[in-house]
């Protein structure tokens, strides 16, 4: 623009340079941050306004302790996407924990019962990462053979059949308050936090993201691989242990058919919030805008009374515009 | 004969344990009254499990169409399978969050809605429980079939088309509801009780879909080489297992009896596949729930419980059914997913 010649300066309207300059600023914003947070706005302020019972703080509380468990498992997910991996199997994982810790709980009282469960998430994620790690069995593969078997030993161990009987004090976990917060809003709160700080401050976290990105470099780097990548499987099996557990509270019973699709919701919100399925990059700060957009789209299309099977197509719909304008912004750099 | 005489005597050779109505024992298929209209639009909220199934069409069709005729106003979800407790209780939540004036609740779980409905009645919404039970005590009234009956009438109709001799399997359902449990354990006590020398010889839980039972009926086909009878909790196995059993080769050689009467049903009885089947008055059951929330939202006084009337379907009363309690008119789509 400044190498032109005065005169066609002089003869443009005043009002093309105004509007061509707000487009190079509008794209010069950081959309990568700001992007997701707007999309949640824009979408609360629909909702809000076909339905201002959005706004009412039991609905907010109840949106909050709804998307819990998702964000719980989402956790999880991320470290495994992160590592250029995947786990398809924190479905079915909360399916087991739930049986594990409900016929704990009737056999070793309440807090037994919750050890176990998370206990049980951990073990079934120390085997994904043994033989991600280990036997070099390709993620997909591995975490799909547990998503089957998991489901097929919560049904065994169940008999098919609900766990009723669990004590009265366990609700607290599903459906209690600590001050305004539901418990298990508060219980992913921590999560999340804990999560951001081992992802980005500490050495695991990078070792996650550099096996990510290149994973032969991080291998002739030093970098103990096999062992980082079994950690990542056990973390993703832990908070799905955590999450198995709140569930089962809610639901106050083991149920051995819980957590079905609950996987593909988890790729989706990571994969939503800007995390690349291929590995490398990503965070839990954009997970958790993803969690939130998926949260706030299902309670907002009930309140507006949307069929829930077109929710689905929404859903189905938005992952798929997420990441494509993620990649058209990446081509454009 | 004309069709509501014979519909008579169908319901007298049933009502006598079928139908109840508070103490008194009454015939004939709606016997609670629809209350007045009332002055203020309520809004109700009713949960169902699984709307692919018709028989929650039918229900669908009663909740819609007798709030219609109140000048109330129905919200309704559909959890999606009886697998989806999370949804459900999700639902309820929503449901209070939107301050509506009553709930009706179909349970896709026992124990697992219990608390979630204890909630929505510490909210000031009181709840009416439909067909499939919840653990919470604290509903206003339960509207349903009589599961023990029902499980009765499938052993009583086996036992004698088996002549009180063979062996049967059993697919009896969603896992963690009061249908699959209470009309199973009713079927097996009364072969005990009265046809003991029919043997159960493999009961299974799945999900209630045609799909399910197909593949569960070919599973007992090849495990069990005698099988004489199938029960089914519900009539969407039944539609499954009697595929399995076509394709075996064994149409009419095996007795299939299930609970409910959607078209397929009705066909594979026609055809001679299915044996029997106990038609719930899904539509009245519909009705009578909406008419409960009202009369509870109007401070009348609802019973604890009401029983809707059954009705054995076989070969012999198949062309003379009066179809407006047992379905929704031919057509007729739920204005909801």
């Amino acid at each position: 623009m400044s190498n032109a010649p005065a005169g066609d300066i002089a003869t443009q309207p005043a009002a093309a340079t105004h509007s061509h300059r707000f487009v190079v600023m509008l794209r010069r914003l950081p959309w990568g941050r700001i992007g997701m947070p707007l999309v949640l706005i824009a979408m609360a302020v629909f909702f809000g306004t076909i339905n201002p019972n959005f706004w009412s703080v039991t609905n907010l509380t109840n949106v909050s302790r709804q998307i819990s468990v998702l964000a719980l498992i989402s956790i999880g997910q991320t470290f495994a996407i992160l590592s250029a991996g995947i786990d398809l199997s924190v479905g079915s994982l909360l399916a087991l924990v739930s049986v594990a810790c409900a016929q704990g709980m009737l056999e070793f009282g309440l807090v037994g019962g919750i050890v176990v469960g998370v206990l049980a998430g951990c073990l079934a994620g120390l085997v994904n990462g043994i033989l991600i790690a280990k036997a070099r069995i390709p993620a997909f593969i591995a975490t799909l053979g547990m998503l089957v078997a998991a489901r097929g030993l919560a049904l065994t161990l169940s008999g098919g059949l609900p766990i009723a009987g669990l004590p009265h004090e366990f609700l607290f976990i599903g459906a209690g308050y600590l001050g305004p917060f539901p418990v298990p809003s508060v219980i992913a709160a921590v999560a999340f936090v804990v999560a951001y700080v081992l992802l980005s401050r500490t050495r695991f976290g990078r070792y996650v993201y550099a096996m990510g990105s290149n994973e032969e470099a991080a291998v002739l780097s030093g970098i103990n691989v096999v062992k980082y990548k079994i950690m990542v499987y056990v973390v993703s099996g832990l908070f799905a242990g955590i999450a198995g557990v709140v569930l089962t509270s809610r639901v106050i019973s083991g149920q051995p058919t819980l957590g079905e699709v609950q996987e593909l919701y988890s790729i989706a919100a990571v994969v939503i919030g800007g995390g690349k399925i291929t590995g490398g990059v990503g965070g839990i700060g954009r997970t958790l805008m993803g969690v939130l957009v998926l949260g706030m789209l299902s309670n907002g299309l009930n309140l507006i009374q949307v069929s829930s099977y077109v929710q689905n197509i929404v859903v189905g719909a938005i992952i798929i515009i997420a990441v494509y304008i993620d990649l058209a912004r990446e081509r454009r750099r | 004969m004309n069709r509501r005489s014979v519909l008579q005597t169908m319901l007298a050779g049933t009502a006598a344990v079928a139908f109840r109505f508070g103490p008194a024992q009454a015939e004939g298929a709606d016997d609670y009254a629809r209350p007045a209209k009332p002055a203020k639009p309520y809004t109700i909220g009713v949960l169902l499990p699984q709307l692919s199934n018709p028989h929650f069409v039918g229900q669908a069709y009663g909740y819609i169409d007798e709030a219609e005729k109140l000048g109330v106003k129905v919200i309704m979800f559909d959890a999606g399978g009886y697998q989806y407790l999370d949804r459900q209780i999700s639902q309820i939540e929503d449901l209070i969050a939107s301050k509506v004036d009553a709930i009706i609740i179909v349970a896709v779980n026992g124990p697992g809605t219990a608390d979630a409905v204890d909630r929505a009645v510490a909210a000031g919404i009181p709840v009416v429980n439909c067909n499939v039970m919840t653990g919470s005590d604290k509903v206003v009234t339960r509207v349903r079939s009589d599961d023990e009956i029902i499980g009765q009438m499938q052993a009583d109709f086996m036992g004698q088309a088996l002549k009180n001799e063979g062996k049967v399997v059993m697919l009896r359902g969603a896992p963690g509801t009061s249908w699959a449990e209470n009309r199973g354990n009713s079927f097996k006590k009364r072969l005990i009780e009265k046809f003991p020398k029919v043997t159960v010889v493999g009961e299974q839980y799945s999900q209630s879909t045609p799909a399910d039972g197909l593949k569960l009926m070919e599973d007992f086909l090849q495990t069990f080489p005698q099988i004489d009878g199938a029960y089914n909790g519900a009539d969407t196995t039944a539609i499954g297992a009697a595929q399995a059993v076509l394709a075996a080769g064994r149409a009419g050689k095996v007795t299939i009896t299930a609970t409910d009467f959607q078209v397929d049903t009705e066909k594979f009885i026609r055809d001679g596949v299915m044996s029997a089947t106990v038609a719930q008055q899904t539509v009245i059951i519909g009705r009578w729930g909406v008419r409960a929330a009202v009369n509870c939202l109007e401070k009348r006084d609802v019973p604890k419980a009401l029983w809707t009337p059954l009705l054995l379907v076989s070969a012999a009363n198949v062309n003379n059914l009066d179809l407006g309690t047992l379905r929704a008119p031919t057509g007729w789509k739920p204005p909801i997913g």
